[in-house]
Parts: C-alpha cells; sequence; structure tokens
C-alpha cells in the first residue's frame, strides 16, 4: 500500500518531490565527497611521510658543521631514533635552465640534493625510493604542476646538463608555501656543479616519541648547535603544510555542504507541512475512524525515506565519479595511498549519516499530527491560522499604491511565518554568494601581506647567510640613499637572543630590530613597537609563552638584561612564525645576527622588474625580490582555488535561489488557487496577478538579501578569518567588493527570483475561475 | 428591450471521448438588459456551468456567446477580465472575500484598479452601498469577524462597486438562513429595481420568484420557463405557488 500511495503522490506533486530530491542528492553527494577527500588526503599524506621517512625534527645551517658535535648531541638524547645530515646545494634560479627557460623568476629556493641514506626519503611518483644515475635529475612535482618541466627535458645548470628522468614527492618541501625545493641527482653530478652553489645542511632528527619534539627544539637550541637557516621545523609542520591547499578544498567543501544541508531541511519542512495542510481534512477522517498517529505519521514518513534512500544513495554514487577531479591533486602530490577502501566507507558513512538526519527530520516534523484534532480538521478543512490583519495597512488609505502592490506586501506582512523559509534560503544564497567573492578579494589585496607580517613595499632584499652582514647591509642601504629612484627604504635586522622564561630557565627568541613603522604591518592586538622597551611578538611566539599584551619578557641583550613590555601581537607566515619586533639598540650585538631584510618602495613610474634586476646585478650576494611576484607565487595557488570556489558558491547560489523560488512559489500557488479564481472573477488580470507575487517575492529578496549581507559580513567574516588564520593570518577585516557585494550581487539574484517567479506563474492565466469557486 | 446577453446552442463538456458528460447541452438563452432572471433545476443540471459560461469565466465546447454585442469566445484572458471587471459583478454561495483585507477593502479592490487616484470617492461610494445594505458598521472588521450573511452582503457591495451591467449569482443564500436570505433578496429586487440585470441560480422557489422570468433546467438543457411579470410584493405569494407548481411539474 505505501508504494502506491508514494508513487500516486510523487506522480502528483513533480517539482517538488524532484527539488527535495535533489537537495537530498546534494547533501549526501558532498558529505561523502568531503569524507572521501579527507580520508584520501590524510592517508595519502601519512602514506607518503611514511615512506618519505620524513624527520620529526629539521634544523637548516649554511656554513661549518662539527659533525662530532652533532652526534655527541644525538647519542645524549633518549629520544633521538636516528639522526643524519644531508646536503642542500642552494643554486641561484638563474643557473637552473630548464629546457629554454631558467627559474630566475622562482621565488623558491632550488637546490639540488642526493638520495639521503637513512630516512628522509625523495620519492618518485610510484611510491617508491628514486636512484638516479649519472646525467638524470627528477625535478620536485611543484615544477610539473607549473608546467615548466616535463620528463625528457634537458636541464643545464652551469653547463652541467642533465636530464629530467622524473619528478620527484618531497615530504618536506612538496607544497607551494614551503619556500625550498630540492632537485634529485646522482652524486657525481652533484659533485660537478658543488662549486657553483651554496653549501647549506639538513641537520635532521627521527624521534621515537615524536611527540616530544618540543623539548628536543629546546635541548637543540640550548647546546648552541648549528641553526643559521630558517627556524627548526617539525613532523607537524609538514603533515600541515602538505594538507594545506586540499584541506582548505576540503573544509570549503563542508562548509557548502552545511549549508545545503540546512537548506534541504528547510525545504522538506516547508513542503512537508504544505502537504499536511492540503491533506488536513483526510488526516481528520483517518484519525476519526480510528487511525493511530504512528500508523499516519508512516505513511508521509515512507515517502520521505523512500525520497532520502534513493537519493542518499545516488548521491554516494555521484561522488564516487565526482572525486576523480579532485584527487588528482592529492595523488599528483601525495601519491595513492591504498586508504581509497577507507575513504570509500567514510564516504557511505557521511551518505548514511544524512539519511538518518533526514528521516529523524521528517519524524520531527510530523510530530504535530498529534495537535491536529479530527473534529476541528473535518469541520474547517484546514489549519485556523490565527491571522490578524495589519489593521494600520489599509488599501482605502494607501494613497498612491496600486492594489496588486498593496495585496503583494500585505500577503508578506500577514503570512509571515510561510514566508521565513525562502527568506532564510535567499539569505543563505546571498551570503553564499558573497563570502567566498570577500575572501577571494581580501586575500589578493595587495595590502593582505601586512596581515602576514610583511610591510607593503615593492621590493625587498634580504641579506642571509653570509658574513659580515651588518657591514653589507650599511652599503646596500648607503647606495639606496643616492637612488633617486627609491622613495623610502629601511633595514631590519634579526638577531637571536637570549631569552629568561619565567620560570627561570633560558630560551632563544629571534627579534627584528629596526624602524617598524615605514612598513608596518597589521597587528591582530596591540600595536608596532615605539619605544625601547617595548617588543611585539607574533602569535606563535605568544602561544608558546602564554603570554598577552602587556606581559613582559627578559631578553639578554649585549650582557645585560633587557626588561621588555609586549604591545603587540601579529601573524607572522615569514622565518617559521615565531619572531618578535623591538627598536632597542645593540650596540655591537652583531655577533648573534642572523639576517638583515631591506622592504623598499620604490617611486611611482619606476619598473620593479628593472630595479631588482639592477640590484641583483650589483649585490650578488643579497635576494633581492619583487614583492608582487613573492605574493602571486606563495598566495597565487590559494588566491586561484578560492576564486574558482567563489565562481561555484555563486553558481550554486544561483541554483539555490532559482529552485527553492521555484519551488516556494508553486506551493503558495497551491495554496493560494481560490484567492486567485477570486481576483480572476474580480475582473484581476493574470498580469495583475503576476505583479503581486512578484510583490511578495521581491519584498522577501530584499529582506533576505539585507539578512545574507549583514550575515557576510560578520558571521562570514568569521568563517573567512577562521580559514585564512589556517595559512598563517589571523585577525583581518574583509575587503568587500562593493561593486560585487552592493551591486552585482543582490543584482543577479533579483535576476534568478525574478525568472523562477514567471516561470512558475505561467500557469495562473489558464487557471480557471469555475473550477475553484463553483459550488 | 436591449439585448444584454444572447446564447447560442452553447455545448459545454467534461470528460473526453465516451465518457464526456454533456453539462450543457445545445442551449439557447437570452437575458436583456435590467431583466431579472433565475435560473432553476437538479443538482447537475447545469444552472452553475451556464452562469460561468455566459460570464465567460468558463470556457465552452461550441456554440455563440454574445454581451452587449461581443462576441465572448473572441476575446483575450485580458480582454475578458476588463469586462468582468467593468460590465459584471459576482456573488457566490460561499462568500468569496480574500482573507487577508478588511471589509471595506475587499468591496473597494476590484474598483481601485482601474481608479487609484480616485481612492477617496470609491470609499465614499462602497459605505453608501454598505449603508444601503445595512453593514455600514463593519468596514473594518477582518472577514472572519463577521456573520456569513453580512458577508454575503459585503459580497454585493463589492458586486455593485463597479456599477456593472449584469449581476450574476450562483445561490447567493444557499447557505444563509431563512430570515438573512429574505434580507438578501431585498437587496436584489432594489438592484434590479435600479436598472442592473440580474441573473440568479438557485434551489430555493421563494427565492426565484422574485425574478420575472424563471427558466429551468434538467440534463443541460433548458426545458421550460416561466415569466412572472416585473417583481411585485403583494402577490408574492402567488408567485411562490407558480413557480413550485412548474417546479413539480419538472420533478425538481
Amino acid at each position: 500500500m505505501y508504494r502506491k500511495l508514494i508513487i500516486n503522490d510523487i506522480k502528483k506533486s513533480k517539482l517538488i518531490t524532484i527539488t527535495i530530491t535533489v537537495f537530498i542528492l546534494l547533501a549526501s553527494m558532498l558529505t561523502s565527497l568531503a569524507a572521501i577527500l579527507s580520508a584520501s588526503l590524510f592517508a595519502s599524506i601519512d602514506g607518503m611521510m611514511e615512506n618519505a621517512k620524513t624527520p620529526h625534527f629539521l634544523q637548516m645551517h649554511a656554513g661549518e658543521i662539527d659533525m662530532r658535535q652533532l652526534s655527541n648531541f644525538a647519542g645524549e638524547q633518549a629520544n633521538i631514533e636516528n639522526f643524519q645530515v644531508t646536503s642542500f646545494l642552494n643554486i641561484e634560479g638563474a643557473e637552473i635552465v630548464i629546457g629554454e627557460d631558467s627559474l630566475a623568476g622562482s621565488v623558491q629556493d632550488n637546490g639540488l640534493s642526493v638520495q639521503s641514506e637513512r630516512f628522509d626519503f625523495l620519492l618518485g611518483l610510484d611510491g617508491n625510493i628514486i636512484r638516479p644515475t649519472e646525467g638524470e635529475i627528477y625535478v620536485p612535482i611543484y615544477y610539473r604542476k607549473n608546467g615548466q618541466a616535463s620528463i625528457g627535458d634537458s636541464v643545464a645548470i652551469h653547463g652541467v646538463r642533465l636530464t629530467v628522468a622524473g619528478f620527484l614527492r618531497d615530504s618536506q618541501m612538496n607544497a607551494s608555501m614551503i619556500s625550498s625545493k630540492r632537485f634529485l641527482v646522482n652524486q657525481a653530478d652533484f659533485e660537478q656543479v658543488r662549486e657553483f652553489g651554496k653549501l647549506e645542511y639538513l641537520i635532521e632528527f627521527r624521534l621515537t616519541d615524536p611527540a616530544a619534539v618540543a623539548a628536543l627544539e629546546a635541548a637543540y637550541l640550548l647546546a648552541e648547535l648549528p641553526a643559521n637557516g630558517p627556524p627548526a621545523i617539525t613532523y607537524s609542520l609538514f603533515k600541515m603544510a602538505n594538507a594545506i591547499d586540499d584541506g582548505i578544498m576540503i573544509a570549503v567543501l563542508v562548509l557548502v555542504s552545511i549549508l545545503v544541508i540546512i537548506v534541504s531541511f528547510l525545504c522538506i519542512r516547508f513542503t512537508l507541512l504544505a502537504k499536511i495542510e492540503e491533506d488536513y481534512r483526510e488526516i481528520g477522517v483517518l484519525k476519526a475512524i480510528g487511525l493511530k498517529t504512528r500508523s499516519l505519521k508512516q505513511l508521509y514518513l515512507a515517502k520521505y525515506s523512500a525520497l532520502a534512500g534513493i537519493a542518499c544513495t545516488a548521491g554516494f554514487v555521484l561522488s564516487l565519479f565526482a572525486k576523480e577531479p579532485f584527487l588528482t591533486n592529492i595523488r599528483l602530490y601525495m601519491g595513492e595511498a591504498g586508504g581509497s577502501g577507507l575513504g570509500i566507507a567514510f564516504g557511505m558513512l557521511g551518505a548514511l549519516i544524512i539519511f538518518f538526519v533526514v528521516t529523524l527530520y521528517v519524524n520531527g516534523v510530523l510530530r504535530r499530527f498529534k495537535r491536529i484534532s479530527a473534529a476541528e480538521a473535518i469541520r474547517f478543512g484546514a489549519p485556523r491560522e490565527k491571522s490578524k490583519a495589519a489593521k494600520g495597512f489599509r488599501l482605502s488609505g494607501s494613497g498612491m499604491i496600486s492594489p496588486n502592490i498593496f495585496l503583494g506586501l500585505k500577503d508578506v506582512l500577514l503570512r509571515k511565518k510561510l514566508y521565513v523559509t525562502m527568506l532564510l534560503v535567499l539569505a543563505i544564497s546571498s551570503f553564499l554568494m558573497i563570502v567566498p567573492q570577500n575572501i577571494y578579494n581580501t586575500i589578493s589585496q595587495r595590502n593582505f601581506m601586512t596581515y602576514m607580517g610583511i610591510g607593503e613595499c615593492d621590493m625587498r632584499i634580504d641579506i642571509q647567510q653570509t658574513d659580515n652582514i651588518a657591514g653589507k647591509a650599511e652599503e646596500i642601504a648607503g647606495f639606496m640613499a643616492e637612488d633617486s629612484d627609491i622613495e623610502e627604504y629601511t633595514v631590519l635586522t634579526s638577531y637571536m637572543f637570549d631569552m629568561r622564561m619565567t620560570d627561570g630557565s633560558a630560551g632563544k627568541l629571534k627579534v627584528e630590530l629596526g624602524d617598524h613603522s615605514i612598513f608596518p604591518i597589521e597587528y591582530s592586538y596591540g600595536r608596532a613597537p615605539q619605544s625601547e622597551s617595548e617588543i611585539a611578538i607574533s602569535g606563535f611566539v605568544a602561544d608558546d609563552l602564554e603570554m598577552g599584551l602587556n606581559d613582559t619578557i627578559a631578553l639578554i641583550a649585549c650582557g645585560q638584561e633587557k626588561i621588555l613590555t609586549i604591545c603587540g601581537i601579529y601573524s607572522d607566515i615569514t622565518n617559521g612564525g615565531k619572531t618578535a619586533k623591538a627598536v632597542f639598540d645593540t650596540g655591537d650585538g652583531s655577533g648573534s645576527v642572523l639576517w638583515s631584510i631591506i622592504p623598499v618602495r620604490l617611486q611611482s613610474g619606476v619598473t620593479i622588474d628593472t630595479k631588482v634586476a639592477e640590484y641583483k646585478n650589483r649585490f650578488s650576494y643579497t635576494k633581492v625580490a619583487d614583492i608582487d611576484d613573492y605574493i602571486n607565487q606563495t598566495f597565487g595557488g590559494i588566491a586561484d582555488a578560492v576564486q574558482k570556489v567563489s565562481y561555484a558558491a555563486i553558481a550554486a547560489a544561483a541554483i539555490l535561489t532559482v529552485l527553492v523560488t521555484l519551488l516556494f512559489m508553486k506551493m503558495l500557488l497551491t495554496k493560494d488557487r481560490y484567492s486567485i479564481a477570486v481576483l480572476k472573477s474580480l475582473g484581476f488580470k493574470a498580469a495583475d496577478i503576476y505583479i503581486q507575487y512578484l510583490t511578495r517575492a521581491f519584498v522577501v529578496l530584499i529582506l533576505g538579501i539585507a539578512i545574507g549581507t549583514v550575515l557576510a559580513n560578520t558571521l562570514g567574516e568569521l568563517v573567512g578569518v577562521g580559514l585564512i588564520a589556517s595559512f598563517g593570518a589571523s585577525a583581518f577585516h574583509f575587503a568587500i567588493n562593493p561593486m560585487f557585494a552592493y551591486l552585482f550581487s543582490p543584482v543577479f539574484m533579483a535576476i534568478c527570483v525574478w525568472s523562477a517567479t514567471r516561470l512558475s506563474l505561467a500557469g495562473i492565466s489558464s487557471l480557471k475561475i469555475s473550477e475553484y469557486i463553483k459550488e | 428591450m436591449k439585448k444584454m446577453i444572447s446564447g447560442k446552442s452553447i455545448v459545454k463538456s467534461y470528460g473526453k471521448g465516451q465518457e464526456a458528460t454533456n453539462a450543457l447541452n445545445h442551449v439557447d438563452i437570452e437575458i436583456s438588459a435590467g431583466e431579472f432572471v433565475a435560473v432553476m433545476g437538479p443538482s447537475g443540471c447545469g444552472k452553475s456551468t451556464l452562469l460561468f459560461a455566459l460570464s465567460g469565466a468558463d470556457t465552452i465546447n461550441s456554440g455563440e456567446i454574445e454581451l452587449d454585442g461581443q462576441d465572448l469566445s473572441k476575446l483575450n484572458e485580458n480582454e475578458l477580465a476588463d469586462i468582468r471587471r467593468t460590465k459584471m459583478g459576482f456573488v457566490f454561495q460561499q462568500p468569496t472575500m480574500l482573507k487577508n483585507l478588511n471589509i471595506l477593502d475587499n468591496i473597494i479592490l476590484s474598483s481601485l484598479q482601474d481608479n487609484k487616484r480616485n481612492a477617496k470617492n470609491i470609499t465614499k461610494k462602497a459605505k453608501i452601498l454598505m449603508k444601503d445594505t445595512g453593514i455600514s458598521e463593519l468596514e473594518d472588521r477582518d472577514i472572519a469577524e463577521v456573520s456569513g450573511g453580512q458577508l454575503q452582503r459585503a459580497g454585493i457591495c463589492r458586486a455593485l462597486i463597479n456599477e456593472p451591467e449584469i449581476l450574476f449569482a450562483d445561490e447567493p443564500t444557499g447557505a444563509l438562513n431563512s430570515k438573512s436570505s429574505e434580507e438578501i433578496m431585498e437587496i436584489f429586487s432594489a438592484v434590479n429595481k435600479n436598472g442592473t440585470a440580474v441573473m440568479l441560480v438557485t434551489h430555493d422557489a421563494k427565492v426565484a420568484s422574485r425574478a420575472e422570468r424563471v427558466l429551468f433546467m434538467k440534463d443541460g438543457k433548458i426545458e421550460s420557463q416561466l415569466s412572472l411579470g416585473k417583481f411585485d410584493e403583494h402577490n408574492m405569494e402567488d408567485r411562490i405557488n407558480q413557480v413550485i407548481l412548474k417546479m413539480r411539474s419538472f420533478d425538481i
């Protein structure tokens, strides 16, 4: 009997059934997809890091190292399972020519390595450890993705010719956000080019208890072992770096599926209530002849369970196809882990959860059956609406408003509850349209770098891993003072200071000294240091030290203890993120200089490229970067991904708006058939009635857009902050594109609502008065 | 007398093929301007269908209907709407009022459609109609707050607001008690006296006896008619008896 009832019911209300099925299907597909992708991503990352035996702790160092000292340290530490020092031969990008093009424009630190002996292996795309023969070079997968290299290309490094034999996965440096890239060559080739590069060492440890890495880091610094490279990196950081690009995509998927689930629920609730209203008298009759509420509920539940079952199964199956394009990136970078079965199991679980949640929800909505009185249902045939005519709002006193617009407005005012569903969906659509666009707009703004710990400048010179850094910085600064193309510059020098912790133990802190007011960054809390007794610290340091504004830090500088008050906390993605900024004078404390940077703002009209080339030439020992290139290459990928997502979100919002408006208007028409017949008998034309419904739709639309926009700028900003915080920045404000948020998006939604209303009202001219009024 | 409506060989059927039933089976009818015509007949005889067909509220399968010399079948939906609004008034058995509006707004709604700027005069006119029909104290009421009889009066006011040439009434007293019914019919008589033609469908001999002419329908056809002459209160008893007699001869 259920089957017949369900089929008859579906035949009668095709549009509604299809819409609801589509929403449940989408919800189940997205949930399943997110589950499959997360499971695959983490399985692949784990698989790769396990195969590669990624170090738990890594410190880079340029210059002499004392192997015996390191061995002793490794021997003393009970937690160290294995230890090795591998070489990284840093080669200037311009010296690496792949095919015709050099890597001169690359912001990456490119270098050659040979395969490690004990762990930290560089893997081929088949997941095996690569052993290159003479003349072969394996190129980081990053360059394949960029299209800068393909198999068989020739690579010339200082005249030494090699052939690209394949691509490699580097469990440490795969991600575009990690700014070093290792090329793998044979030992003999490595020796050949050795003299042309700058040798750096990767000091790597594997631990028996990876959780205790913080203790090892502290011990390492305390032992004053070689550490002049970028700060130490740990296993969990490698893992995070590997997960970030695809992780953001998954986070967006989850976000979208949550919205779709909400919309599905709203639609289910709306159609179910309308259906109950339609069947009110029959429900009363069934109750009167003694059917139990439970059996009645089952009649309705059966239909929705069947729909949900079909939709969730179809959603899950579709997600198996839809996963492929999303997985290509994960497969390329991380390789296929045996996790595909696990991923599918998770996907199935996701779809199953959606099924149960939908049935539970329907069951909840149907609880109102208990409240239906049989007598009342039979007598009145409809739930008695407690509608109080808005007394103050009268047609007779409405002046110039046309009766059609008046009727539309009044209906919305009187049946507010009915319009809430559409209002919420339109608010969600508008939210969905604006937020990803705002995130994109925010991260593609030039000043976004100031939220990441980088002052807004045109060109940046880095002086590091060389001797007499202070002297060289002075030399460059002197030259710049004479350069009329330069508007502003400043020298910021980072020092490593000893720090006395509150518990008396010693620690280390990298502090950047100089004038921080010329190229200001954004502070999450507080402001830049202005006096000698102030210090600003990065969010990571604040977390490590468990300190906040107005706490004090004791540094040992120039042999004396300096007590500094924390005046600001900022986000930093540079140099491992553990930095501080202060303005005090070190005197001759030049011994602990780590590096200097010189941010430069050029006069308007000066071409940045030319200037970068000029300084590169003149000061060959420095790294000169066009900051736009740097930003592009570091965040460009993420910005592109977010842009794609924002386009998808616009499409999704449009579909959502059209579908729900269609559904809603159709239901409304069914409900209002009688009123429409009355209006027609009074001589109202189809066009008049159309204006009334359009008025209703637009009143709800305007409110929906207003709510959606406000939510986008408040809640949406929080979501955006959460997302962007996952790659380093925090506490920023949306940069809203007003043309998009306040013009394009509302107009686009208005077009969607208008077309959907038009479409759903197409039937009113054929609606016959006699059918609904005749006794 | 000027012809108001004329229908020739009107056929209206429901269903298709062999299962089709003719609700109107080649009906010929004429109503003059200012005439009061009642249509009687058993349930399902096609009397309401005839009313809806003549008013253009329903389409017909064949035949011809002219209103004021205009062929209804040649008019499109919008032209029909214009005619409904300017030349016709409708009163139904259940008062078809819009829930969202109060009584006064319901009455003036269709009139405002053409004369937004004239709202004041229209409201004034509506108030006069309400006074004439005895519901002047109800203008601000919700339609759920008044009785069936009061609602039906409001429905008549609404039908009259545009000063129609003909008033169509489909069992206007069907849902009312006899006292209310009597009062409503007084109003119809008064309206007709002022020159508006009335076509009224009813089961009630007493109601029909107010008409000048009573048509008797059976199985989609007009079987017979009875001319009673202009309404006169003094021979009401006699008129009713004539209708009842005629009804009996038709098994109605």
